[in-house]
């Protein structure tokens, strides 16, 4: 067995490694070592080393994954080294990435504090969703795509956020929470906010633990994106990395992935969805929403900047 | 003071060994200082890409009164942070020297209790007590002293509350070792004077352990201010402080230069704060 130290192999995604980790380790002989972080962080921590790979692997939204893609800090591709790659969607395997999984964004509110609920992003600003939504900037791929279809449902685009800005400073007063992405589950889970922005990913999670949670496809679509994987430039086990992105998008984990905890939708073509998931079949990601993030990220860090001196105190 | 003036001036033909501080010293000077020059040359690239030098993300930083807010906001945390543990803190102590020695051991051990449990899960359990259906909300409205649920987190009362709790360790053991060591006959002699509690307590109490309290304020307005996790988790994004702003501009934005300016910012800010309070210590009386 190839036993691997920590800096080989392997970044982000826990759940991705968690259930790839088994099977490649019976399948290839190889050990993976794991460094937990978002998305965001890989993509810093691999800038900050300069060349020297601090990691093999790494797992993205698009947002990063395209700020890294500029910063050139992915090997290109073969698709031919991926023997399960005939099984992905056309298109989900490009140059230099490999889709492991694929997210769905909507709006997510517990049933119980609603008689009725919200149809569509509008909403979300009027009573009585307002008073009990959590609000989340620009940080994270969820947070500034969803803002991007609220700019959309009062006439902007992804390039004139300005319709959504005016009614968010209107919205923060009588909100019930501005929080950082990541403290929001737990926000809903303490009833300290009853509808939120948010991916089917999040929702299962909660649901699964008792929360009551349902997700929302607002009327103009429900958002989607994928999550890649990338080899780092001047990666030390190229061969492994393969290997790794190979297993992760094989039926047998893409099979796992799907359920409890995991809950991230498929993209092998050989997987049957399970009922807890929010779509039917993949087919229905087709229909949803995407986003351009070349388009995004120039004006991204203007965005976050405005949000903070606008929506914040 | 005898004592004192002997081990000052060290005892002849006794020369402390400065080899004895080189492992640290070197990592010191390999993981800091090194680093620190570093962060210093970033700071002075006026682009995010680091492609031309200039004092761009200063002025900008210290141009922006925004910015200038999130430095203020982030010290006057800290001084709160400060005052909040201050007030609790000195009739525990009070408390802890009066207590019995069976006593003083229970005491320290719930003292030190939290210190036991990461720092992460006691800021989330802060949610559960602070939250609109968490205990305190439950408690205000069972009484009947409020009908609609007090909105406390994503506030700076509800993150001074919290920090208050978190930091309180750092308040208290030095201040507990210094009140310890206190001479009760000074106590005494004060009260057989005439002197009533709270006159002793000032002009007695506070001064002899005016160096506790220094060490105490000073670890707790360092942490508070840089509390990442506390201030993200309670304060929200409503609220930003300088940990959240220099995370957020290297990791989402990668506007190096200007983290390294914020970053700038937070290490000398808390540090005048922290020499404001040693200033303080020329008060402090030993005897």
């Amino acid at each position: 067995m190839t036993q691997m130290n920590r800096r080989d192999l392997m970044a982000g995604a826990g759940a991705l490694g968690l259930a790839s980790l088994m099977p490649l380790r019976a399948s290839a002989g190889i050990d993976i070592a794991f460094d937990s972080l978002f998305a965001v962080d890989q993509v810093a921590k691999v800038r900050a080393a300069r060349g020297v790979a601090p990691f093999d692997c790494f797992v993205l939204d698009p947002g990063p994954a395209a700020a890294a893609q500029a910063a050139g800090l992915f090997e290109p591709i073969d698709a031919s080294k991926l023997a399960n790659g005939p099984k992905v969607p056309t298109g989900l395997i490009t140059s230099h990435g490999v889709t492991c999984n694929a997210q769905v964004v909507g709006i997510a509110y517990n049933p119980k504090k609603f008689a009725t609920p919200p149809k569509g992003w509008a909403d979300l600003f009027k009573s009585p969703y307002v008073e009990r939504l959590g609000l989340t900037g620009f940080q994270t791929t969820f947070g500034t795509v969803s803002i991007i279809e609220m700019a959309k449902v009062f006439g902007g685009s992804a390039t004139n956020v300005e319709p959504v800005f005016a009614e968010l400073k209107k919205a923060v007063a009588k909100a019930a929470a501005v929080a950082a992405p990541a403290a929001m589950p737990g926000l809903f889970q303490q009833g300290q906010i009853d509808i939120m922005y948010t991916n089917t990913n999040t929702v299962a999670i909660l649901k699964g633990r008792g929360v009551d949670i349902e997700f929302l496809k607002p009327e103009t679509g429900a958002i989607t994106f994928q999550t890649t994987l990338h080899i780092v430039k001047g990666a030390d086990n190229v061969a492994s990395a393969y290997k790794y992105i190979d297993t992760a998008i094989s039926a047998e984990v893409q099979t796992e992935l799907q359920k409890q905890p995991y809950n991230m939708i498929p993209i092998n073509k050989d997987v049957k969805l399970v009922d807890t998931l929010d779509i039917k079949s993949l087919d229905e990601l087709a229909k949803m929403v995407t986003h351009d993030w070349t388009v995004i990220n120039p004006q991204r860090a203007a965005w976050i900047e405005r949000f903070n001196k606008e929506i914040t105190k | 003071m005898a004592g004192v003036a002997a081990v000052a001036g060290g005892v002849p033909g006794n020369k402390v060994d400065w080899r004895l501080a080189a492992p640290l010293g070197l990592t010191y000077l390999a993981f800091f200082a090194a680093p620190f020059v570093i962060l210093l040359g970033v700071s002075f690239y006026a682009d995010s890409e680091q492609t031309r030098l200039g004092l761009d993300s200063w002025t900008k930083f210290y141009g922006d009164a925004f910015y200038r807010k999130v430095i203020f906001d982030t010290l006057k945390l800290g001084v709160f942070a400060v005052l909040a543990t201050t007030l609790l803190a000195y009739p525990l102590a009070l408390v802890f020297r009066g207590a019995s020695p069976r006593a003083q051991r229970v005491l320290i051990f719930i003292i030190l209790m939290p210190l036991l449990t990461s720092v992460v899960i006691r800021t989330f359990a802060w949610i559960v007590i602070l939250a609109r259906e968490g205990v305190v909300n439950q408690t205000l409205i069972g009484l009947g002293l409020t009908s609609t649920p007090l909105n406390l987190l994503q506030t700076e009362l509800g993150l001074v509350i919290a920090l208050t709790q978190i930091e309180m360790p750092l308040m208290l053991l030095p201040l507990l070792t210094i009140m310890n060591g206190m001479d009760q006959n000074l106590i005494d002699a004060s009260r057989a004077l005439g002197a009533s509690k709270w006159r002793t307590f000032f002009k007695v109490t506070l001064p002899l352990t005016l160096p506790g309290w220094i060490a105490g304020a000073t670890l707790v307005f360092a942490s508070s201010t840089t509390a990442f996790i506390s201030q993200s988790v309670i304060g929200g994004a409503r609220l930003v402080y300088l940990p959240a702003l220099i995370y957020q501009q290297v990791t989402v934005v990668y506007n190096w230069p200007f983290a390294a300016v914020a970053s700038f910012t937070l290490l000398f800010t808390v540090l005048a704060g922290i020499m404001a309070l040693g200033w303080l210590g020329r008060f402090a009386r030993t005897s």
